[in-house]
């Protein structure tokens, strides 16, 4: 059974007809053609799909369509502003933070909502903040630099 | 894959009552999602058969936090990141809170509450030992209204509790520990970050003079279910504090958690390691309690 | 050109960076094509069973499916692998490994396929299933490949000196055993392919998650009976593949080819966490015999060395994992006496193939482990009984290979990390500390309750449960294929006529940074800007056969390649301005910030756009194809002997941990990592590496496992198969000594692989030097410390870990 559902995405008012079981993740990748958000576990291990909603991060494979109806939520197509990097996209590049860039999306949503509650996280609460996100190439380090250098 | 089907967001806890009660079979209460969601995805016999889950976001009421001079009492929807930001969670109940920050990644914290952590009762829940030693209640709504429960009558067996058909855990109420009752909380997972635990422990003493007064002591995850040790508590309750004291208990506690367990293929690494990790709990406690003083 | 350089060696920026954190790389599940159907995989929870009959009966005339294909629908190779073909696209006669597919359905919608799927009726005979590799070559055991006469994959046999002898003039003999687990690549990416048929007849476009986009075309081609030139394969944007996204994704690319042949629709397979654990190959478990003889002044004179390696069900890259097990398995040490035997065996399990190492994290863990033991035995510290045994410049290896023709530094390598570590002091204070008596957890036994009931005394108490240690490792790796196979790459630039250029190799961006290596390097040469460089899709059509990305080759191979090119076309330009500009022949120009300087009598400069113009306009041609070989290397199958491979690199890791005595756990502390890549080309990549490496090489260490039940698998997703997150490593310090070689971009070699390979060993090492006791089995997880062995699950259900 379709049900329309109605947020605001990026910024921008959506409403979408879709069915109430169907994960954000799929909504986000292939109805609305925003695959930035990636899919690596489905089981809410591996961060790879985290937006942020409602200001904070959560795995968009862990919330159903049926359950976003008034939500905001921010992926990272939603980051760039005026054309312009996000501070934590910046740093991303310029500490070299990338290596395969499957983890990244849900890495830098992660770090987007820890510095929305926290300005100045340190390397501890950096740590504690992408936990939650796997990646295998980069061992973190450079990540952590990334994020510990970035402005809201 | 996730079966087809829809989400009923009820406006009040009655509307979500009756709901329940017409559809007995085929509707199920669904809270942060975390592991309803995988279990779907997954197949898990334990939720075969859904056709609607029951989405309780738009009631308000569940999701206060409520103090009063004898408890603090929680809705059922409050989230365990919300539980970490609360400071009179934090104040008062310093080891649930603890345990909190253990659950998960920030994303899953984001997300599961704590009343979804024991109604789901997995060995592992990591807030359900801190819940058990400080005497934790629970509120339940069924239709014939509103009862009230400990939580330690309410967990039976794994994934399994007294939640009845059509019923809904709407409050958990926290009586507020007197303060001279001092504890921690320890978890021990194969790694440090978002940890599937393999041990839990918590311990919520009273010190009297030297001696101990009160004792609370629960684990999890060594334990088929979180589970509260109350022979064990009568037992010390009133004794001299001691290094050999301390042990005693530690190695009573191994020895209740064989005679719950039995012989478990893990038993080897964690009935020995259960013991020593309650030793260093202890004794971290009570040193603390010096220092205090 | 001299050795200043103006990029090379600097931090640069990734370019495709920017792709990556605004969302817009294209990963394979994120492309998809117009008419587009899926394909999911049918198997039977099977460890070794024959296959009786398949019934479709039951879903062939469902309006859900469009078609089933399995391998009746084959019409070239049945059964293909990298070496051996044994590997069958679809299961026909037998299941040998539960990941085995025996069919598969295609339609529009994936959920309508997976309900469909557990319709397909297949009647299967159980099998006796094989787990045990040392059963393996037991005469009755189940033959899993009876077109072989066993289950013997390969033996290696290596024969240097006199190996009683050697032991004979010994003082002192260490044997010891050591096992390795199953461990999973475990990029974050799961595995997505689409196949496209292409207008022309009988050829197909293929577009994924590939690693080695060749060896991809070459299955494809083969399986589908069409010659390579009408298979294109293009690689997606890779998330993350270690070694993991070549044999899997080959088949999965044939299996979606022959889909996509027979609907004339595109066809996609992507993969679930699940599938890709359950399918995909695995590091191979090792269980290594040592056997050493030293003298009393440490100086080794014998090494006997006996390993068995599980191939699990394929052979797949087993042949050459194990190749360079047994070439390197000695370690950096000049022994006289050396007698070694590798063998791969068929077994029911999870197969295995490449992984990032590729045979040498294996053998590193038990050589660098009992060379602590001996130095212990002769009361000399570690770094001490290394000095006295490693290679330098002019050493013979176990394979009787003279090292030359580079920078053998090992000693230079091992001596700064010991002097940035403060290893002799630490670990000499740390294993003083014998008034704690070494972790002995008596007998704890399954069976009896009341031993697991602590005393009074078994207590340790807030004070002394935590312990220090420090632990090194050293390595020397072969760079490259070797004598595997045949080593030569190609590179094609492209220049404009306003300077700015395409570039394209024939190795691929796994994530590593290859692309951002290969610009620095173009650049380098033509003295352009990064930002004038585009670097090309990956595209077998587009460019020759470069072999496969592996074995650390690519800066090395792929280097090569892009500066032969770009000097080539530099000679070209430089040609052109000793005309224009009237110079001698032999004149110097300097190429750097886009702009080309003369700076002999009467200075004159040119941009170097205007030059490109200025050639165009001449009619020189501005592109060039670079092709770079390595040279020749051989090698005796009887002896083991011969130059195995035609450069090395050399490295040393330091773990500082602490060890939980009361529960088993090991944290890293810190972690330093001294690496001789030749040269770095892009130090901000180089590092990475470096952190990358470790990390995953911790994660060996001490967590990651796939346990294989009965050939099934229990950790199928991340909530059971742990990798380190970011709480769980501590500090990482990379440094890098340079050393020249005739080899490769400016002597620039290989990284990738030496920064995993030390790790495990390291902290091995580490946790033996603060235990005061060696432990043989990784991973060194809870169970492991605690009780000097693994404990396993009852059951694969999910739970507590």
């Amino acid at each position: 059974m379709k049900i329309k559902v109605s947020f605001i995405l990026n910024g921008l008012q959506v409403t979408v007809e879709t069915e109430a079981h169907r994960r954000l993740l799929d909504l986000l990748r292939d109805d609305l053609n925003l695959t930035g958000t990636k899919e690596g576990c489905a089981i809410g291990e591996c961060g790879a799909c985290t937006v942020v909603m409602n200001k904070l991060a959560v795995n968009s494979c862990l919330v159903l369509a049926g359950q976003i109806d008034g939500a905001e939520i921010i992926t990272i197509e939603g980051l760039m502003k005026n054309g312009a990097l996000h501070s934590l996209q910046q740093k991303f590049i310029e500490k070299g933070a990338v290596q395969c860039g499957f983890c990244t999306p849900g890495m830098i949503m992660s770090a987007y909502a820890l510095l929305l509650s926290n300005k100045n996280p340190d390397e501890e609460e950096i740590k504690e903040a992408i936990a939650g996100n796997l990646c295998r190439c980069t061992g973190y380090k450079q990540i952590i630099e990334a994020i510990a250098d970035s402005e809201i | 894959m996730i079966p087809e089907l829809e989400i009923i967001k009820p406006f009040s806890l009655e509307e979500a009552v009756d709901f329940l009660n017409d559809h007995p079979a085929e509707a199920r209460i669904i809270a942060g999602g975390t592991d309803i969601i995988p279990g779907l995805m997954q197949g898990s016999k334990r939720f075969t058969g859904i056709k609607y889950l029951v989405d309780l976001q738009q009631i308000d009421e569940l999701k206060e936090i409520i103090a009063d001079s004898e408890n603090i009492t929680i809705g059922a929807l409050l989230t365990f990141s919300q539980m970490i930001n609360n400071d009179s969670l934090k104040n008062n109940f310093p080891l649930l809170v603890k345990s909190a920050s253990t659950v998960g990644s920030v994303q899953i914290r984001n997300r599961a509450t704590v009343a979804g952590n024991f109604i789901n009762n997995a060995p592992c829940a990591d807030s359900v030992p801190p819940l058990l030693v400080y005497n934790a209640k629970i509120k339940l709504l069924g239709v014939n209204g509103n009862y009230e429960m400990p939580l330690s009558d309410f967990l039976i067996k794994p994934y399994f509790t007294r939640l009845k058909t059509g019923e809904i855990v709407t409050q958990i109420i926290l009586p507020k520990p007197k303060k001279e009752f001092i504890g921690d909380f320890y978890k021990l997972g194969r790694r440090r970050g978002v940890a599937i635990s393999r041990i839990t422990l918590a311990a919520l003493i009273q010190i009297e003079d030297n001696k101990l007064g009160e004792i609370r002591l629960a684990s999890g995850a060594v334990s088929p279910i979180g589970m509260r040790f109350f022979d064990l508590e009568q037992k010390y309750s009133g004794s001299v504090i001691s290094d050999k004291l301390l042990k005693n208990i530690s190695s009573d506690l191994g020895k209740e958690i064989l005679k719950v367990t039995g012989l478990r293929w893990s038993s080897e690494y964690k009935v020995p390691v259960t013991q020593q990790a309650m030793y260093l709990l202890l004794e971290r406690i009570c040193s603390a309690h010096k220092q205090v003083k | 050109m001299n050795d200043s350089f103006s990029i090379v060696g600097k931090k640069v920026f990734r370019q495709d960076a920017y792709a990556k954190v605004t969302g817009q790389a294209k990963f394979a599940d994120d492309i998809n094509f117009p008419g587009q159907l899926f394909a999911v995989m049918v198997r039977i929870a099977s460890a070794h069973a024959k296959i009786k009959s398949i019934d479709y009966s039951e879903v062939i005339n469902d309006s859900r499916l469009i078609k089933i294909i399995d391998h009746s629908n084959i019409p070239g190779n049945k059964l293909v692998g990298p070496i051996r073909n044994d590997q069958p696209i679809f299961c026909f006669d037998k299941v040998v490994t539960p990941g085995d597919v025996i069919c598969m359905l295609i339609g529009e919608n994936v959920d309508d396929l997976n309900k469909l799927k557990r319709k397909v009726k297949i009647d299967f005979e159980e099998l006796p299933v094989l787990n045990d590799p040392l059963k393996s070559l037991e005469e009755n055991s189940p033959l899993i490949h009876p077109e072989f006469e066993n289950n013997l994959i390969i033996h290696y046999p290596l024969r240097k000196g006199n190996i009683e002898k050697g032991f004979a003039d010994s003082d002192y003999i260490i044997e010891q055993t050591y096992r390795t687990a199953f461990v999973e690549h475990a990029y974050i990416e799961p595995e997505a392919v689409i196949a496209i048929p292409q207008e022309t007849p009988n050829s197909v476009k293929i577009v994924g998650s590939i690693q080695n986009p060749f060896t991809c075309r070459k299955v494809v081609a083969s399986v589908l009976n069409y010659p390579l030139a009408n298979v294109r394969v293009i690689q997606a944007e890779l998330g993350g593949s270690f070694g993991g996204k070549d044999d899997t994704m080959n088949i999965l690319s044939a299996r979606a080819a022959i889909g996509a042949m027979i609907t004339g629709r595109p066809v996609k397979i992507k993969y679930t966490r699940e599938e890709s654990i359950l399918e995909s190959y695995k590091r191979h478990p090792y269980i290594l015999n040592y056997k050493v003889g030293a003298k009393a002044d440490g100086k080794i004179t014998a090494m006997k060395i006996d390993i068995i390696a599980d191939g699990g069900a394929y052979s797949s890259m087993s042949p050459f994992v194990t190749w360079r097990s047994v070439v390197q398995a000695t370690g950096p040490y000049e022994i006289e006496n050396v007698q070694t035997d590798v063998r791969a065996v068929y077994t029911n399990n999870p197969y295995t193939g490449a992984m990032r190492g590729f045979g040498s994290p294996q053998p590193i863990f038990a050589v660098e482990s009992i060379m602590d033991e001996l130095a212990i035995k002769l009361n000399i510290t570690p770094d001490e009984i290394r000095r006295r045994n490693c290679f330098t410049s002019g050493s013979f290896t176990a394979s009787g290979q003279k090292l030359e023709k580079h920078d053998v530094n090992l000693i230079k390598v091992l001596d700064t990390a010991v002097q940035k570590s403060g290893f002799k002091e630490k670990w000499i204070k740390y294993h003083s500390l014998q008034e704690f008596k070494s972790l002995e957890h008596k007998n704890l036994s399954f069976n009896d309750a009341d031993s697991l009931i602590l005393k009074e005394q078994d207590y340790l108490n807030n004070q002394n449960y935590l312990r220090k240690g420090i632990g090194l490792a050293v390595s020397y790796r072969g760079c490259s294929l070797g004598a595997e196979g045949i080593d030569a790459a190609a590179a094609y630039l492209s220049l404009q006529n306003d300077g700015s250029l395409f570039l394209l190799c024939g190795l691929s961006e796994n994530g590593q940074g290859l692309r951002t290596t290969l610009s620095i390097v173009a650049a380098e040469v033509l003295g352009l800007t990064l930002d004038k460089i585009i670097y090309l899709d990956q595209d077998t059509s587009l460019i020759p056969d470069s072999g496969p990305t592996v074995a650390s080759r690519a800066t090395l191979m792929g280097g090569g390649a892009v500066k032969n090119a770009a000097v080539e076309i530099r000679n070209r330009l430089e040609k052109l301005l000793v005309d224009e500009w009237n110079l001698a022949g032999d004149a110097v120009f300097t190429f750097a910030n886009d702009k080309v300087k003369y700076f002999g009598g009467g200075a004159k400069e040119i941009s170097f756009n205007e030059l490109c113009a200025l050639a165009y306009k001449k009619g020189i041609s501005l592109s060039a194809m670079g092709w770079y070989k390595g040279p020749d290397v051989h090698w005796n199958e009887e002896t083991g002997q011969g130059s195995a491979y035609f450069t090395y690199v050399y490295g040393c890791q330091v773990a500082e941990v602490t060890l939980n005595m009361a529960t088993g756990e090991v944290f890293i502390d810190n972690l330093i990592a001294v690496h001789n890549p030749g040269r770095v080309i892009n130090l901000l990549g180089a590092e990475g590496q470096v952190y990358g490496g470790v990390t995953q090489g911790a994660g060996y260490a001490l967590w990651e496992e796939i346990n294989s039940e009965k050939g099934f698998i229990k950790e199928l997703n991340f909530d059971q198969y742990l990798i380190p997150t970011a709480k769980d490593v501590g500090k990482i310090k990379p440094y890098f000594i340079e050393g020249r070689d005739i080899y490769g971009p400016w002597g620039a070699k290989s990284l990738g692989e030496p920064t995993l390979e030390l790790t495990a060993a390291a902290i091995a090492n580490a946790v033996r030097n603060a235990a005061g006791k060696r432990f043989f089995n990784l991973p060194l997880n809870l169970e492991e410390i605690f009780l000097g062995k693994k404990l396993k699950a009852e059951s694969l259900n999910r739970g507590s870990a």
